[in-house]
């Protein structure tokens, strides 16, 4: 049993699991790089001054000494603000990317799926899908309390989806501040990206002036904020200006669809592309991708045909009992294709067990097949009289007939 | 070797080598000597603009080391199948999955949680046979097989129509350990308990039971380790009651032997995905009208236990059987489908078999039932 680690297939999906928390210690190097570049600039500008007065002989030793103070008093400020950085952002962002890279480097030592290591690891897995799904579908608490209850929180986003969720509720209040404030945090990322969310959201709040039928404001706002996109949204920009013309009660086409109030949503679906694009996350849960390829993988016309049901089998859906409709896996199981099989697999209905040549099919006069083990062990205990499950038919052993399947 | 492994190496050297920060802090500590160097040797009297240029070159060299290290790049994202799942009746359906999923692992505070935050109503008495299960799997954790026992007791018929072994073993785990929790070795209260317990599953389990019988002959357990009952003597006899009591409660509820959410995980998350995508970019990338398709159209491959149900896909035709073509069974026992079957049919309403030279009379096929 058990069979070998498909490292590739399983290393699919971890690229955004690896990849938040590097995202994140590169928003804190930047703050750094930041800091280093402004107090480090002064520094220079010091440093340069005081080399041309030195060299042009009009130095004085006191102002000399001054002047090396300050910049030594820069330099120290500049390293309490590093550390302080490194301390409270950086550390704690590494020892996440340490942990991350230590589950993944778990898998990549196993060899094989019956390793109960890796079923442990494949525990913690199931409920890191766990905690993203619950956090994308809003149920925060259920992620919460699923990351403390497995001592995951390293392995998880919390934070990173509150934050989205923040800002997804205030753009459901018709608020684009705090979308702004996400748009200029990551201007360079999102400009590498091509997105244009930002212009969304300034096109939104020109649209709500207008809306209010503050016109003023609105001839302003545009100046200050959109006409610096008319390189690439020209024609937006004079739709836009047009658009002070007509009343948010219009019935003219282009104008209504501007004043619609959906258009919120599909804000809030944009920032929420743009944000997954920024961390690599994925646009669908993992959980359902997963399922997805899981599903497809095992799924039969025999799942869905009362006869040939097997409890064991996810997609035929035990947990939903014998109801004709399907209210688990097997009712998601229907949005996928089926498997593809070019070769045959004969399951014994009683053992479970594969037949091939070691453990031959056997067939009963009426047709109905089982494994000759577990007919043989059924024999063996009842006095060489075999009962097919399924008709209730009996006969002796040997009036089954060996099947060749090929 | 997937290039987002390399990527890891990377990383972790990066984090190996404790980041950028610290190594930051040392330039700067560098240069806060260098400084206060050039403090001294101004107050000596003696200029020297080379030290402070050389800072400021420092600086550059510290800065484009720092961007060197900035540049990265990640390789295929993954795939995106958009609106799966999306439908209210699918998101019910997950709820309730992932919900019983919590629940069957014994996770009912976060259980209780999830409940609260969706839609899906589990049955109050579906919950509490979880809890049951849970408790029961406690008390064997703990050595205790009555709770076991019990439950065993009153679903015997059940566990009998499986042949399963469940209450046997529970009294065999019991046997063993009172057989080797005397100091010095007293066989008699095991051998009584055997002959109230064990005795009845004699005929189902006579060669176990006689084992059981004879390893008496080899205690103490320091003996017993080296004979050839070893295996008796080992944890996993009781440590497998565990699985094998969660496997025949969840039978006896209709519901699966593996956790069902866990292998969907592992099949998908195993290489079935990366698979689909791959088969994908090779049959040319048409997106949409590929997962609408019915069926997959490269096989994945799956590990035999996860094979529930008989495949039975004619070599001659390439086909999988349906009901209106089933496959049949010649007088040779070599098995064709129907549609086959009838396409060998020469005149005299007799076919050969396409494997051996038996000839079998249209009639005389016979339908298989896997």
């Amino acid at each position: 049993m058990g069979s070998k680690l498909n490292q590739e297939g399983i290393m699919l999906f971890e690229q955004p699991f690896a990849r938040v928390p590097y995202e994140n210690y590169r928003k804190i190097f930047r703050t750094s790089q930041k800091n280093v570049e402004r107090d480090l600039g002064g520094v220079q500008t010091i440093a340069n001054d005081l080399a041309s007065r030195g060299s042009g002989g009009n130095l004085s030793p006191e102002e000399a000494v001054k002047s090396i103070d300050s910049m030594i008093g820069k330099v120290e400020n500049l390293k309490r603000k590093l550390s302080d950085l490194h301390e409270t952002a950086g550390k704690p962002t590494q020892d996440v990317m340490r942990e991350r890279l230590h589950h993944l480097a778990t898998v990549e030592s196993l060899q094989n799926t019956n390793q109960p290591e890796f079923s442990r690891w494949a525990d913690i897995r199931l409920d890191r899908w766990l905690v993203d799904w619950c956090l994308r579908a809003g149920k925060e608490k259920s992620a919460r309390s699923i990351a403390k209850a497995k001592g995951i929180e390293t392995l998880v986003d919390i934070d990173l989806f509150s934050d989205i969720r923040r800002i997804e509720d205030a753009l459901s209040r018709h608020s684009c501040a705090e979308a702004l404030a996400w748009c200029s945090e990551n201007k360079t990322a999102l400009r590498k990206i091509k997105s244009t969310l930002e212009f969304d959201l300034r096109m939104q709040e020109y649209i709500e002036l207008s809306r209010a039928r503050k016109t003023l404001e609105a001839i302003a706002y545009a100046k200050k904020y959109l006409i610096a996109w008319h390189d690439t949204h020209l024609p937006q920009i004079r739709q836009l200006s047009a658009l002070l013309a007509f009343p948010p009660n219009t019935v003219c086409g282009p104008y209504k669809r501007l004043y619609d109030p959906s258009r919120w949503k599909t804000l809030a679906k944009s920032f929420r592309l743009a944000i997954y694009n920024l961390n690599t996350l994925s646009s669908e849960p993992l959980l359902h991708l997963a399922l997805y390829a899981g599903l497809s993988a095992l799924k039969l016309p025999a799942c869905f045909d009362h006869d040939t049901k097997n409890v064991d089998c996810p997609v035929c859906d035990g947990d939903s009992g014998m109801r004709s409709e399907p209210l688990g896996l097997g009712k998601l199981a229907k949005e996928v294709p089926y498997s593809h099989h070019a070769n045959s697999t004969i399951v014994c209905r009683i053992s479970g067990k594969i037949m091939d040549a070691d453990n031959m099919p056997m067939a009963f006069p009426n047709g109905q097949v089982y494994s000759l083990e577990a007919l043989e062990d059924m024999a063996a205990r009842n006095g060489g009289i075999v009962t097919c499950p399924r008709t209730n038919e009996s006969c002796s052993f040997s009036a089954l007939t060996k099947v060749f399947i090929s | 070797m997937d290039p987002l492994l390399k990527e890891l190496t990377k990383l972790e050297k990066l984090t190996a080598a404790n980041g950028k920060g610290p190594s930051i802090q040392q330039s700067l500590d560098m240069l806060l000597i260098a400084l206060e160097s050039a403090k001294q040797s101004f107050l000596a009297g003696e200029c020297s603009e080379d030290d402070i240029r050389k800072l400021a070159q420092l600086v550059e060299a510290k800065k484009k080391e720092v961007d060197e290290r900035q540049k990265e790049k990640f390789p295929s994202p993954l795939p995106s199948y958009s609106d799966l799942f999306s439908s209210p009746s699918s998101v019910a359906a997950l709820e309730r999955t992932i919900a019983l999923h919590l629940l069957r692992t014994g996770q009912f505070d976060v259980a209780e949680t999830f409940l609260e935050e969706s839609n899906v109503k589990i049955p109050d008495d579906l919950r509490e046979q979880f809890v049951e299960l849970h408790q029961i799997l406690k008390a064997l954790r703990n050595q205790d097989i009555t709770p076991a026992l019990t439950w065993a007791k009153s679903h015997q018929d059940f566990l009998q129509s499986r042949n399963s072994p469940l209450e046997f073993y529970l009294h065999r785990s019991q046997y063993i350990r009172l057989l080797l929790s005397s100091h010095p070795p007293n066989p008699l209260p095991a051998i009584s308990y055997a002959n109230t317990n064990l005795r009845p599953f004699y005929k189902e389990h006579e060669v176990e039971f006689r084992r059981l019988m004879a390893c008496v002959a080899f205690l103490p357990l320091s003996k017993l380790q080296c004979s050839i009952y070893k295996d008796l003597a080992q944890p996993t006899l009781h440590f497998d009651l565990e699985p094998l009591f969660a496997k025949e409660y969840c039978a006896s509820l209709g519901m699966s032997r593996q956790v069902p959410l866990r292998v969907v995980g592992d099949i998908g998350g195993g290489g079935a995905l990366a698979r689909i995508e791959k088969g994908r970019k090779v049959l040319g990338d048409r997106k949409g009208e590929w997962s609408q398709a019915d069926e997959l159209p490269i096989e994945i491959p799956l590990p035999s236990e996860n094979r529930y149900h008989s495949i039975f896909a004619c070599l001659v035709s390439k086909e999988q059987s349906t009901d209106a073509n089933p496959p049949m069974m010649m007088t040779c026992g070599h098995v064709i489908s129907k549609d086959s079957l009838q396409k060998l049919n020469k005149s005299g309403g007799r076919s050969k078999c396409p494997y051996c030279p038996v000839e079998t009379a249209v009639g005389s096929a016979k339908r298989l039932y896997l």
